[in-house]
């Protein structure tokens, strides 16, 4: 699996314009967002769904390429949408790379969000950049899938590759890395 | 117990993104950071929609209707992240985060004090009037936000 920084190198090249892609938002904001957001990474999204039911209708019928799915909603919520999912006997979508979104994750739902079968989940606030760095990690997902006694998806276990680096606000890091290297340059009296 | 493996399948994702054609990591993060400020305007209506939406919810009047009145706050604090997150409004997505990390750890059918909604709710629209460049009244406020969620989290541990 190539490393996450590796992955995220601005001149790197990722062809993600064919994927059949699923946004599944209660909010219409955040749904709009996500969709925004895909269109820059040259991905429309094919199905954007403001539930559960209605996601669930289209799995069965069509092929899906990534998945991206909001924890907290109504009715159904996301960890069992994707419960199902990976239970659904789907070909080939119970094995779809699952990127699931989260505003806040309450202590209750932990073991949920570890145990549903999802690939991935990035914890708001939103940014682009770390939207992309878990799409292309999750493309380059190498785990198996294990059915141990209610748990079926990809291996929780990371043995291969250390998981992804930090998880939140990463853009910000990397300007905060880069305008302080800026500055200390400048200090120096280099041209950046 | 037992452990079935289901051999690592290439996905169509993993195909693709290798693929010929495509765009450069820089080039796809500028256009949808170009595409996420288009949405500045509608994500400050929503912040402000929530905030308000927080401001409106009533005080529970028994323990019975504590449970969907919490609900109704955290999914307003929720939506308040979801929108000013992706524009660096850090401020409010931390008040609002502290109240939510509240909310998800309390039973809900134990009687709740609902001045820290109050509090909270009182705090963001400050959080959201205050200029910029106030940076010591934010933090003062954040600061005392934080005393109490840790207060109140003591307690239901």
């Amino acid at each position: 699996m190539s490393s996450l920084g590796e992955a995220l190198r601005d001149s790197a090249v990722v062809n993600l314009s064919g994927a059949v892609t699923m946004v599944i938002d209660d909010s219409a904001f955040a749904l709009e967002l996500a969709s925004q957001a895909l269109v820059g990474f040259g991905i429309r999204t094919r199905h954007a769904c403001r539930g559960a039911a209605e996601a669930m209708e289209i799995l069965q019928e069509q092929n899906i390429d990534l998945l991206v799915v909001d924890c907290e909603m109504p009715g159904i919520n996301g960890f069992e949408l994707v419960r199902w999912l990976r239970r659904s006997g789907l070909e080939p979508n119970a094995f779809v790379p699952v990127i699931m979104t989260a505003a806040h994750i309450r202590r209750t739902r932990v073991a949920e969000a570890r145990d549903c079968g999802a690939n991935f989940l990035i914890t708001k606030p939103f940014s682009a950049t770390t939207l992309l760095e878990r799409i292309v990690w999750v493309a380059r997902d190498g785990r198996p899938f294990l059915e141990i006694g209610d748990y079926f998806g990809p291996d929780r276990r990371f043995r291969k590759a250390p998981p992804p680096g930090p998880e939140r606000r990463a853009d910000l890091i990397r300007k905060s890395e880069y305008e302080a290297g800026k500055v200390s340059a400048a200090e120096e009296g280099e041209v950046v | 117990m037992t452990v079935i493996t289901h051999p690592r399948r290439q996905t169509n994702l993993a195909k693709m993104i290798d693929s010929a054609g495509g765009v450069s990591i820089g080039v796809a993060l500028a256009k949808a950071r170009t595409n996420i400020e288009a949405m500045r305007g509608q994500a400050m209506a929503v912040v402000e929609a929530q905030i308000s939406a927080l401001e409106a919810v009533p005080a529970p009047t028994s323990l019975l209707s504590t449970s969907s009145r919490l609900d109704q706050t955290y999914l307003a604090a929720t939506e308040l992240i979801d929108a000013a997150g992706p524009f660096e409004l850090f401020d409010l997505c931390r008040a609002a985060a502290g109240l939510c990390d509240l909310i998800g750890a309390i039973n809900p059918e134990e009687a709740f004090d609902w001045r820290i909604v109050t509090v909270h709710a009182r705090s963001l629209r400050l959080l959201q009037t205050l200029p910029v460049e106030a940076a010591e009244e934010r933090a003062r406020i954040l600061q005392s936000l934080r005393e109490v969620i840790e207060r109140k989290l003591a307690q239901t541990d």
